[in-house]
């Protein structure tokens, strides 16, 4: 029997009426008096120099109230391409209009004139000297030329000896590595612990591959939205569709130079996020600077296409790698090279290359990750970011060690897990951790141990694990005269965070769930708040609204003590009243009594604070099986089972927990089978729900989900966040159980249907 | 989307002068024309909707037990229309795959036959259903049979004016089957749709029709495979020759949904099963 009341328990959603009646209201119902709607010209080259931008034409429309290109930008960030544009779909100007297809129509009267260069998609094309350079002539060198030209440059340091036959035999060296010069490369990233040349001359089986993983979008069901409104004073107020208000109103000052306190936003109800929507410029910025021109409030709202070709999606990621084990089992050592196509950004996801170090001890781990310039959108978070492209090429990696050395996938990963006090290869020792408990709970719950396949169909496990962000945050708890609490924050409700802060504030001032209310301020009235974002909510916003639910509580005992003439340590709150300890007769006030009393008191009304930055976090494993039955002469496979086990340290709201397992997987899955962004000569070639397939409930069993509880030491309640692991370990979950179910392994996403077909091909089928 | 002028005639002759003119386009279910619209691949200055002419929807068992479809039948009428589903199982079977029910409650089988998409869900059912196809204009009426109705992608023999009233099925098979190849289980496009329709006397095939959508510019049928079955029992050794022959008969493109090698094996593998099927309801 828990000892508490409210967390723990399944609530209904704080939202779920206004979610159900259709009552929330998102950016797109915004819709101020006079509003204006406005469109983004985009490129329609993937790469090319901008000779000119002619808006005469669409100037004269009737209808049209303002065009604006980057000259229109005060502070002179890039906002919109001047000279030339690096992606298909890259903003060149936009338009208000008094109407959108008017706007749409004079985007169109506008006339670009381009010079095509040579375009580049491939990151393992783009690193080549061949590639035209896209951002930076600059070469940077690989991991064995890495190596050596720092032997050279130490040796050069040394002045006091002579180094120079060495060095140049080190130089000659160098000339064995042509392939090693890396052009166009936004970021790099190196790690290393241990020794791996050695971890690889001591292992029985060494097996290097090189995975594939595929672009892909977030997929929210709302697209960007914004609607601006500029006013005579320059106080600027924005409505926006965003994980993170705070964090677009730091952006939209510093991107037009607006002081920070003169703009407000708005954060609308959210149609889904995923990471991708903390974007600063791709709605907000021009929504602002059309209504600074127009002085009306103006609406900037993508449409599905424009998201598929200039959204900040999640980038794809070939990555090379190669692990060493003896034959009873022990992982000796892991090396991985990554390229992440980060598009016309700097970076992608490339420190996540560390993942592939999976939650195993490894005593010896080299892993350098470069970020490729390609002609495409640039990329951003999207759940886990980096994760699940790492540990698909760790996880599918995995199975073919313990395929050679013919050992059980799950006893082989049990074998090699990490305990408490285990050190991290390149990285601190590990904190008390749940990753056997997590693995175990998933393979009794699938029944893996007594599992049968029948013909074609095949058993499939893997793991992820993620280690969920915290960020400053604050709220307020007030407690009214009829005894409810009312809670003030600006945070963003993702996926049942305010659900979850309202049980926290139950469940400490000892009152019904349905007692509590809550009310999100906008970035003018409520306290700093980070993003909805990096499975950070529960933890930063639990913690802070356990901390002013906590001040309250104090405020009560005192108001009590005031009130009923005894000291603070023979009270207790119980049940929404305070009760004096052992008193006989019974002896209580109830909450409502104190707020009434507390009205009229020096001290004033209850009003509880908590503030909250930043305290360690525990990391979190998914451990997921699936059953697969592949069809071998069309190649579809049809999933049979798929279960998913996370330590989510502690289950606040155990529905919710188990609907962000369910949805984590499904999108994993869908990255697995389906889901891919394709690039032609000249960009994205299926920007829509046509050719960009996302799963539907037909196409997956239910997803059974396993809770385990290994409580995080500074979590709220010991809860972890839930958000983003899920999604790590199904890539290669999938990848594992067609390898089971065919005998031949894919390592490129996603399993089409014509993949299967061509592996089994090359197998004799 | 660009301004257009709307009508709403009450007969065909009218909707078929209005029509005739440039720049004109028809709306049936919409589900095409208004995406279209909205994305500015189609900008019609007028836009005539078939809505309001009485007649055009609905199946018809005809006095011969022969049964006629009219073209602004919705196709989740024809999906699960039981003379449909009897007679003609693989054009009840291409209906069900057309995008989600709210779409197949809005499309017509007219709509989804005119776009002359190749990869239509209702059209290999209609080949192997023998459909004649009547159509009407202001100069009067004609017929022509499915498999002559499209020219290429996108292209019918229809000249301007005309418009598609009803398809008849003369033909009912005792058996037939319709199956598409996708990624998605539901609400995919064809990346190759496959019918088969037979006709047994005593476990002899005596009449057997195979239709193909997405394999080629237009719509097919393989009539070579059809050759090799007539007259012939199934066996393991005629399916693998009907394969062969159909995918021979393809002449699919390699895009972005797969490779044309793909698809013509996969005309091969679904021959043999539609018609496997098929035969086993026959």
């Amino acid at each position: 029997m828990s000892e508490y009341t409210v967390v723990g328990q399944t609530v209904a959603r704080v939202d779920a009426v206004e979610k159900v009646t259709g009552a929330a209201q998102y950016g797109a119902d915004v819709h101020p008096a006079g509003m204006l709607y406005g469109k983004i010209v985009r490129s329609k080259q993937a790469h090319a120099n901008i000779l000119s931008i002619d808006t005469s034409e669409a100037e004269k429309l009737p209808g049209v109230r303002a065009i604006i290109t980057q000259d229109d930008v005060p502070s002179g960030r890039r906002v919109f391409a001047t000279d030339k544009v690096l992606y298909l779909g890259e903003p060149l100007a936009a338009v208000a209009a008094t109407d959108p297809d008017i706007a749409e129509e004079a985007a169109e009267l506008i006339k670009i004139e381009y010079e095509v260069l040579p375009v580049v998609q491939d990151v393992m094309e783009a690193i080549k000297a061949s590639a035209p350079r896209l951002q930076s002539d600059a070469a940077k060198d690989g991991p064995n030329r890495r190596e050596i030209s720092a032997q050279i440059r130490k040796l050069s340091r040394d002045k006091e000896n002579d180094h120079s036959d060495e060095i140049s035999k080190l130089e000659a060296a160098l000339e064995e590595y042509p392939d090693e010069v890396y052009y166009n490369i936004s970021a790099e990233s190196h790690s290393e612990a241990g020794d791996v040349e050695k971890g690889f001359a001591e292992s029985d089986v060494v097996v290097e591959d090189t995975y594939v993983i595929p672009r892909v979008h977030q997929t929210y069901m709302e697209p960007h939205v914004s609607v601006a409104s500029a006013d005579s004073s320059g106080k600027v107020t924005v409505w926006a569709s965003t994980q993170g208000p705070f964090a677009i109103r730091s952006g939209i000052a510093g991107t037009l130079g607006i002081p920070l306190t003169q703009i407000n936003v708005i954060g609308t109800t959210m149609g889904g996020g995923f990471g991708g929507r903390f974007g600063v410029i791709i709605t907000h910025v021009p929504a602002v600077l059309l209504s600074q021109k127009t002085g009306r409030p103006v609406r900037v709202q993508m449409t599905r296409e424009e998201e598929f070709i200039d959204g900040r999606p999640a980038p794809g990621c070939v990555i090379k790698i190669k692990t060493g084990a003896t034959n009873d089992g022990q992982i000796l050592a892991r090396e991985a090279l990554a390229f992440w196509d980060s598009g016309s950004v700097s970076g992608a996801s490339i420190g996540s290359t560390i993942r592939v170090r999976g939650v195993y001890k490894i005593p010896n781990l080299k892993v350098d990750a470069y970020g490729v310039h390609t002609n495409k959108s640039g990329t951003a978070a999207y759940r886990a970011p980096g994760a699940p492209q790492a540990i698909f090429a760790g996880e599918s990696q995995l199975d073919e060690i313990a395929d050679r050395i013919g050992m059980d996938p799950v006893k082989f990963r049990l074998m090699n897990m990490r305990e408490e006090g285990d050190p991290v290869p390149a990285g601190a020792n590990e904190p008390k951790v749940g990753y056997k408990e997590t693995l175990e709970a998933v393979a009794d719950a699938a029944g893996w141990w007594d599992r049968e396949a029948g013909e074609n169909q095949g058993w499939g496990v893997a793991v992820g694990d993620w280690t969920n962000g915290c960020g400053p945050g604050g709220v307020y708890v007030s407690v009214h005269e009829d005894g409810s609490a009312r809670i003030f924050h600006g945070s963003m409700d993702i996926t049942g965070t305010d659900t979850m802060i309202s049980q926290i504030t139950a469940e400490i001032l000892t009152i019904p769930y349905e007692s509590v209310t809550i009310r999100r301020g906008d970035t003018d009235s409520a306290p700093y708040s980070t993003g909805s974002g990096g499975s950070v909510v529960t933890f930063t916003m639990g913690n802070t609204a356990k901390l002013a639910a906590e001040d309250a509580h104090r405020r009560i005992l005192e108001l009590a003590s005031e009130r009923l003439n005894m000291n603070v340590d023979n009270l207790e709150l119980k049940d929404g009243a305070v009760h004096v300890i052992s008193a006989d007769p019974p002896k209580s006030i109830s909450l409502g009594e104190l707020a009434a009393y507390s009205l009229s008191t020096t001290g004033g009304p209850i009003v509880g604070k908590g503030s909250f930055a930043r305290q360690a976090s525990t990391p979190a494993l998914a451990a997921q099986i699936a059953k697969v039955e592949v069809d071998p002469d069309t190649g579809r496979t049809r999933v049979l089972k798929l279960v998913a086990s996370q330590d989510v340290g502690y289950a606040i709201n155990p529905m919710a927990v188990e609907g962000q397992i369910e949805g984590g997987t499904v999108q994993g899955y869908a990255w697995a089978m389906m889901e891919e962004m394709q690039y032609g000569e000249n960009g994205n070639i299926n920007p829509g729900f046509v050719d960009y397939r996302v799963p539907t409930s037909a196409d997956l069993p239910t997803v059974e989900s396993v809770i385990v509880e290994v409580p995080a030491p500074n979590g709220p309640y010991g809860a972890k966040g839930v958000g983003e692991p899920p999604i790590t370990p199904t890539l290669a979950t999938m990848a594992n159980a067609v390898k089971d179910a065919i005998g031949v392994r894919i390592t490129e996403l996603p399993i089409k249907p014509e993949k299967v077909v061509e592996a089994l091909k090359s197998n004799g089928h | 989307m660009k301004g257009f002028e709307f009508f709403e005639p009450t007969t065909l002759a009218e909707a078929s002068q209005l029509f005739a003119q440039e720049h004109t386009q028809l709306l049936a279910g919409g589900t095409d024309l208004v995406i279209g619209m909205k994305a500015l691949t189609e900008a019609p200055q007028s836009v005539i909707s078939l809505q309001k002419i009485p007649g055009l929807a609905g199946v018809i068992t005809e006095a011969d037990g022969s049964i006629s479809v009219g073209a602004m039948t919705k196709v989740r009428e024809v999906e699960l229309s039981a003379d449909v589903q009897k007679h003609h199982a693989a054009l009840a079977e291409g209906a069900a795959e057309i995008g989600s029910i709210q779409i197949r409650n809005l499309a017509t089988i007219g709509g989804n036959i005119a776009h002359a998409s190749p990869a239509a869900d209702t059209v290999a059912g209609l080949l192997v259903a023998d459909a004649q196809v009547d159509i009407a204009s202001a100069d009067g009426e004609r017929s022509v049979p499915i498999d002559e109705l499209f020219t290429g992608p996108g292209q019918t023999v229809l000249t301007p004016g005309e418009i598609i009233t009803r398809f008849r099925l003369p033909s009912p098979s005792s058996g037939s089957h319709y199956i598409k190849h996708k990624i998605r289980e539901v609400m995919d496009l064809a990346f190759i749709g496959v019918a088969a329709a037979v006709n047994l006397d005593n476990g002899t095939i005596t009449d057997a029709r195979i239709g193909l959508a997405a394999v080629a510019p237009t719509p097919i049928r393989a009539t070579e495979a059809e050759n090799l079955l007539r007259g012939n029992e199934l066996t393991e050794e005629l399916l693998e020759q009907a394969g062969e022959a159909a995918a021979a008969a393809s002449s699919p493109i390699s895009d972005l949904r797969c490779s044309a090698e793909h698809r013509r094996e996969m005309v091969d593998v679904l021959t043999r099963r539609t018609l496997q099927e098929a035969v086993a309801r026959a």
